[in-house]
């Protein structure tokens, strides 16, 4: 059995985390700033202005998606102002279905220190105002990115479907962190990785990312410790450690909070 | 331009390949996104030490068509004057060895790679780094500021959140400056590509050479092409919303404001993205109008100090060049005081005149050059980002 969190309006998440999200580069800076004094999740990115065509929806689809997301408890977005992308926009495609979301804008908060305090208090806010609730969780979405072994996977999928689980594959990219945009859009709960042998472990603030070395990769036999499995493994083994990590045991990455998000990107900037 | 203060002495580091550095720190530059954290905390562990500094980025990895510029950007960032030793962080692979070649061939100065692969952990990477900077701290210290020529400045000029405003106060006004810089011998640097795009004409007319006129024609068609393959029509996404907003009505509006930060000196020469100019001179560089992609590609081209105007106000820095903020209104400057350096709104307010305004920034350019920290640096910026010609994704 899973007991997960009732993330209000984005349903039962594993985790129920804070996103500040900036809607622009130029806000993330104070977006961490924000972050580390409330105990919430952020990322560093260089979207939201000089961007065209394709991007412009793409990348405000992607926000969207990060903030949708069941791991989710509320989301505070962080804009300047002037940018391409208008953060009232991106923030008004969220409260759509999740009204658990507002909106500070530096232009229009005396400045730095103005935007960090309102930021502040309007996160702690969304924080007691919208606390979870313990929830069991009976269909629990596995995200799988990247190279596994056939036998494994595939009895690993067995499993956990036989089990009531839903799994999602994604290995169109050899980089772990291109991957999981798709896994984000898909609301996994909980990401089984399996790098690329050029690739470290890598995880992401929001999704509990269990990583798998490969015995074919030098760097991972250099990195053993830092994955979550390093030698051979069944597939009982592994979702057993997916209950478990979705019961809220960390993973090796999240521990360590190793692993950004990355935004995809479709064209050149202007 | 009268320079009242005559007196003036630029101070600087001199490093080994002759550039000068106004600032002397130790930069910890991670080669893949999953090392971020770790240069973050690394940065962290030495909270009363301002000379370290680190960045991040959501590369990892990747040698795809884009591999040129961004290896480019890698190495350059790594030897800006203003560096005095650089501990790149990788994974362990052969384009980190690329990178680490391309800096090294550049500059001579401390430059540590350490790996991931060789350490085996993330917590030995990170006691490595910090062994590290132990160990080049007192060689780095140890490099005192002396008395700079005045062709010792690398001036980057940059706009971003213009308004109608912009090209009549801050960016002649900044115009001013740059041309003293100029005459007295220095190096300044006009960029954003887009931001030219109808203007192109009346620079090309101020080249040297009839080269470096086609050469800026030459810019502005490749970059219109470029962005035309995509199916888009740039007179369309600009200018932007907070363009319009401010005031300006059209992107040939928003070029012949923007085009005023680089005075009437005549252009020396036309530089690719990241790319460092080799004498003195006004140059135009072909860098996005992306504000952070710009500041990046300038920290890659041995720019030492950049001035950025904004109508809209806007809080962005470089972990490694001091960019000093000149408001183009009076209402902004007011309202968001912690984001602004200087003040160019008095222009349109009548009480100063566009060559006194050039004259502040002038003395401001020298005194951040000379130490006085910037609203940015005081804030703590450190923004870095990739330009890219083509997608990051699939």
């Amino acid at each position: 059995m899973i007991t997960g969190f009732l993330n209000n309006s984005r349903g039962i998440g594993v985790r129920s985390h804070q996103l500040i999200l900036p809607s622009v580069v130029c806000s993330t800076h104070l977006a961490k700033k924000v972050a580390d004094q409330v105990g919430a999740i952020t990322f560093s990115h260089q979207h939201g202005c000089g961007i065209i065509g394709p991007d412009v929806a793409g990348v405000n689809q992607f926000f969207v998606a990060l903030a949708s997301h069941p791991n989710i408890q509320s989301t505070v977005v962080l804009g300047l102002g002037c940018e391409t992308l208008q953060g009232n926009e991106v923030t008004e495609s969220i409260t759509t279905h999740h009204p658990e979301t507002e909106y500070v804008v530096i232009q229009e908060s005396a400045g730095m220190a103005g935007a960090l305090e309102s930021s502040v208090a309007t996160a702690r806010a969304l924080q007691e105002d919208f606390a979870p609730q313990h929830t069991e969780l009976k269909t629990l979405t596995i995200g799988i990115e990247g190279f596994p072994e056939s036998a494994l996977i595939n009895d690993f999928m067995r499993s956990a479907e036989e089990t009531g689980y839903k799994t999602v594959l994604s290995n169109a990219s050899k980089e772990p962190s291109k991957n999981f945009a798709d896994l984000v859009r898909n609301k996994c709960h909980v990401i089984i990785s399996f790098p690329d042998a050029n690739q470290p472990p890598t995880g992401l603030p929001l999704i509990p990312v269990i990583t798998i070395a490969s015995s074919q990769s030098m760097l991972h036999q250099a990195l053993a410790s830092e994955f979550d499995f390093s030698s051979s493994l069944t597939a009982s083994e592994l979702l057993q450690k997916v209950v478990a990590v979705a019961n809220g045991e960390l993973t090796k990455c999240e521990a360590k909070k190793i692993g950004d998000i990355v935004v995809p990107r479709m064209v050149r900037s202007v | 331009m009268n320079l009242q203060n005559r007196d003036l002495q630029l101070t600087g580091f001199l490093r080994k390949n002759g550039r000068w550095g106004f600032r002397n720190y130790i930069l910890v530059l991670p080669l893949h996104n999953a090392l971020n954290q770790l240069a973050d905390q690394v940065r962290l562990h030495h909270p009363g030490t301002a000379i370290i500094t680190s960045v991040a980025h959501d590369w990892s990895g990747e040698v795809d068509s884009d591999w040129a510029r961004i290896s480019r950007v890698f190495s350059g960032f790594a030897i800006n004057p203003n560096v005095g030793a650089t501990i790149y962080i990788g994974i362990g692979t052969p384009a980190e060895e690329e990178i680490l070649r391309g800096a090294r061939a550049r500059r001579e100065m401390p430059i540590t790679y350490l790996t991931l692969k060789d350490a085996g952990s993330f917590e030995r990477l990170e006691q490595q780094v910090l062994e590290s900077i132990s160990e080049i701290f007192p060689l780095v210290a140890s490099v005192k500021r002396e008395p700079a020529p005045w062709s010792a400045m690398v001036l980057g000029l940059e706009c971003g959140g213009s308004d109608a405003y912009s090209g009549i106060t801050a960016n002649p006004a900044l115009g001013v400056a740059s041309d003293k810089f100029v005459e007295l011998g220095a190096t300044s640097i006009l960029a954003e590509t887009m931001e030219i795009l109808g203007a192109e004409h009346l620079l090309a007319a101020r080249a040297k050479t009839p080269e470096v006129g086609q050469a800026i024609i030459d810019v502005v068609a490749r970059y219109e092409r470029s962005i035309s393959y995509e199916g888009i029509d740039i007179r369309g996404a600009q200018p932007s919303r907070g363009n319009i907003e401010g005031g300006l009505t059209t992107l040939e509006e928003k070029s012949l404001g923007a085009a005023k930060k680089a005075g009437n000196a005549p252009f020396t020469g036309v530089l690719d993205y990241a790319h460092t100019p080799t004498a003195p001179g006004l140059y135009f560089m072909d860098t996005p109008g992306h504000d952070i992609e710009q500041l990046t590609g300038f920290a890659a081209s041995d720019v030492n100090i950049t001035v950025f105007t904004t109508g809209r106000g806007t809080p962005t820095g470089s972990a490694v060049i001091p960019t000093i903020k000149v408001a183009t209104n009076t209402e902004m400057a007011t309202a968001l005081p912690d984001l602004i350096d200087l003040n160019a709104g008095t222009i349109a307010d009548g009480t100063q005149t566009v060559l006194e305004v050039g004259a502040h920034i002038f003395d401001e350019i020298v005194a951040v050059a000379n130490g006085k920290l910037t609203a940015a640096e005081l804030g703590g910026h450190r923004e870095f980002n990739l330009s890219r010609l083509y997608g990051s994704t699939l």
